[in-house]
């Protein structure tokens, strides 16, 4: 009942004029970045973070955050009419979206994914409503041994989940950003290390400038190296822009089942949308009884697609508030965000900021409502926006990737990070390592170095507190699983109880760009 | 040229074994801090030592596993052909932007004025990958140049004043 007080209390104190008028545009500009192939909600939030120094507090995150909606929905488009997913949550969607639209239902196709992801979005609001306050809560009897585990907990899960078919390369991403982190001064003596000489290195990589470099410049070298995408224009303006609520209401236990599935991946550190589209189209072929329509066009597994990756963005942020853990590469950005416009994200945010989480979950609601708007009535807008040549466009983006990072902190060192990030990124997404558990690593960094020497410290370098108190003991003994299972011997061992059979999960693409 | 070969994750296990072993050593010589009294078990060099230690071994999985994977391809060449490389096309777009976009990051900004550089660099993107590759007879050539000019200095305009008016920073 508090909890619903609270959250009256943020609708009325976030509603106004000014605030809808940035719901408006922020959301509408995330649709047009999720729309192109090239620009993903990694990248838009972090040049948008740039952006949003001048801003208050609430303004500076409602603006991330409808842009962070807006931009995994906008994917929908080009997943539709490309078939080329705007951003990598969308790949699920292209499945049936694509050969919907080429039936002449590209209109249909887009109204199912718009109904989808609000729903999917709703079903992820109310989850982050009534699990984020109690797992603050429970946060706070973490001590240092439960925070060095969970931050392994972190790289091991993501770099298992997002290396997809070989999870030792998310193992090495992941100790990768690990090792970018331990770059400047450390956080309990102040220590520089391996700064190289480099004066500007002491005060460590900056998030953003990386994020910037390794989402938004690599993502230009990408564009530029693939074949120019053909659209598929004549389906573009076809067919009904209304979902019919009987289709809806056939599909209500799927879009429920997504949401929920959708919102616990999202809950899973540095996992992200794409996996979620994946999980929910997966559990909505295994149940459904159209399944010999997936692939071919089935608005079941497009909902069900589109529910997942939208329900993951909320699922994202309750790790990213409660524990500073994120849920996703873009709330991995947020996370820095928060840090940036004063808010500390982490187990003392119920207690230091209680109104906050239900600010943020009116954030959502808003960004929700204006993808509903937008993509119901702006069908045709987006359509002339996936029309802009790619040459036009990728070096505006990446005179954004430049200023972006130097408007930060105004310095010219940024820029040249931001670029070295941009030919790793590129080099490590062509060679199918996952960036997400390298973001991941960068953010954990400073966690997982400060736990493990306090711990220490206070147990006098005695390891057995890290392995016998509750917490830290169920943390290790998931984490030992997670390896274990990710031995290509024991996979097959276990392949052979795999109840569905071999065929019954749709194969995933390599790589990932949230 | 593929990235995603055997053959490329065995160098790339040779150059993180590198790293790893590297970082360990880093880390072991690091200062211990003994003169300001600190826990032995709080050193800064402990979790980069750890990481160097875990990389090098990650590496070497990598590597024994790149070695299976190509005697199985050495198998399956003689069956099947292996996948098209990525057209030199692509490649040279690949190298331009990579090029071009290093020199106005590098160079050009903090060279030049940011406006200047900006649009220097829009103006030059275009007309490598757009007007001047797929512009025919002289004249259409002539029309998409004096448009593409006209566009990179609006657009170096708008990114310049938004930064410098809206949101207050000094451009480099």
């Amino acid at each position: 009942m508090e909890g619903l007080w609270a959250l009256g209390d943020a609708f009325v104190r976030m509603t106004s004029f000014e605030s809808l008028m940035h719901v408006a545009w922020a959301t509408l500009l995330g649709i047009f970045v999720g729309s192109l192939p090239g620009l993903t909600a990694t990248m838009g939030v972090a040049l948008l973070t740039t952006l949003t120094y001048s801003l208050d507090r609430d303004t500076a995150i409602l603006v991330l955050i409808c842009m962070y909606v807006g931009a995994i929905y906008g994917g929908s488009r080009s997943a539709i009419l490309l078939n080329i997913p705007g951003t990598p949550a969308s790949a699920a969607t292209a499945l049936d979206g694509f050969p919907l639209a080429q039936r002449g239902e590209a209109g249909y196709a887009m109204a199912l994914a718009t109904a989808g992801s609000t729903l999917g979005t709703l079903v992820g609001i109310v989850l982050l409503v009534v699990f984020a306050p109690p797992l603050a809560e429970a946060a706070l009897k973490f001590g240092s041994f439960e925070f060095f585990w969970l931050a392994v907990f972190g790289i091991v899960i993501s770099g298992q989940i997002t290396g997809n078919s070989s999870p030792l390369k998310g193992y090495i991403a992941g100790i990768l950003g690990l090792m970018v982190a331990m770059i400047g001064s450390d956080g309990l003596h102040a220590h520089i290390r391996f700064n190289l000489g480099i004066d500007a290195l002491n005060g460590g990589i900056g998030l953003i400038p990386a994020m910037v470099g390794a989402f938004g410049f690599a993502e230009v070298l990408t564009v530029m190296w693939r074949h120019k995408a053909k659209l598929a224009a004549k389906h573009a303006k076809s067919g009904r822009v209304l979902p019919r609520l009987s289709d809806l209401w056939r599909y209500k236990f799927t879009i429920g089942r997504s949401g929920v599935i959708g919102t616990m991946v999202g809950i899973i550190p540095g996992v992200g949308e794409d996996i979620g589209a994946w999980a929910s189209y997966a559990a909505a072929r295994r149940t459904s009884k159209e399944r010999q329509d997936f692939g071919k066009g089935s608005m079941e597994g497009l909902t069900a697609a589109e529910t997942g990756n939208s329900a993951v963005v909320p699922g994202a942020l309750i790790p990213a508030l409660t524990l500073a853990v994120p849920g996703s590469a873009p709330a991995a950005v947020l996370i820095a965000a928060l840090f940036i416009h004063g808010i500390r994200p982490g187990p003392m945010i119920m207690i230091e900021q209680p109104e906050f989480i239900y600010s943020v979950a009116v954030m959502l609601v808003f960004a929700t409502i204006a993808i509903a708007v937008f993509g119901l009535s702006l069908t045709r807008l987006f359509v002339m926006v996936l029309r802009i040549p790619r040459e036009f466009l990728m070096p505006i983006v990446f005179t954004l990737c430049v200023i972006g990072p130097y408007a930060l902190t105004q310095r010219l060192f940024d820029v040249w990070v931001m670029v070295a990030f941009g030919f790793i990124g590129f080099v490590l997404r062509q060679m199918n390592y996952p960036i997400a558990p390298l973001v991941l690593g960068i953010i954990l960094g400073d966690l997982l170095d400060k736990s493990l020497r306090r711990g220490l410290t206070l147990s006098d370098g005695d390891l057995s507190p890290f392995l016998t108190r509750p917490i830290s003991a169920v943390f290790a003994i998931v984490i030992a699983i997670s390896i274990v299972v990710s031995f290509p011997a024991v996979r097959r061992g276990l392949g052979r109880f795999n109840p569905f059979g071999q065929g019954a999960s749709p194969e995933k693409p390599e790589g990932d760009r949230p | 040229m593929g990235f995603d070969t055997a053959l490329a994750d065995r160098i790339t296990a040779v150059v993180l074994f590198s790293l790893g072993i590297a970082m360990l050593y880093g880390g072991y010589t690091m200062d211990r801090l003994e003169i300001r009294a600190i826990h032995p078990a709080s050193i800064p060099g402990l979790l980069p030592m750890i990481l160097g230690a875990v990389l090098a071994l990650c590496a070497a999985l990598l590597f024994l596993k790149a070695s299976q994977a190509k005697r199985q391809t050495a198998q399956q060449t003689s069956e099947a052909a292996l996948p098209a490389e990525p057209p030199a096309q692509s490649l040279q777009n690949l190298l331009i932007t990579a090029g071009w976009s290093s020199f106005y990051a590098l160079f050009l900004v903090g060279w030049l004025s940011f406006f200047a550089a900006t649009a220097i660099y829009i103006a030059g993107f275009i007309m490598v990958f757009g007007s001047l590759r797929e512009a025919a007879a002289p004249t259409e050539r002539l029309k998409s140049g004096a448009f593409t000019i006209v566009f990179s200095l609006l657009a170096s305009a708008a990114i310049s004043t938004l930064f410098r008016d809206a949101f207050l920073v000094r451009l480099p």
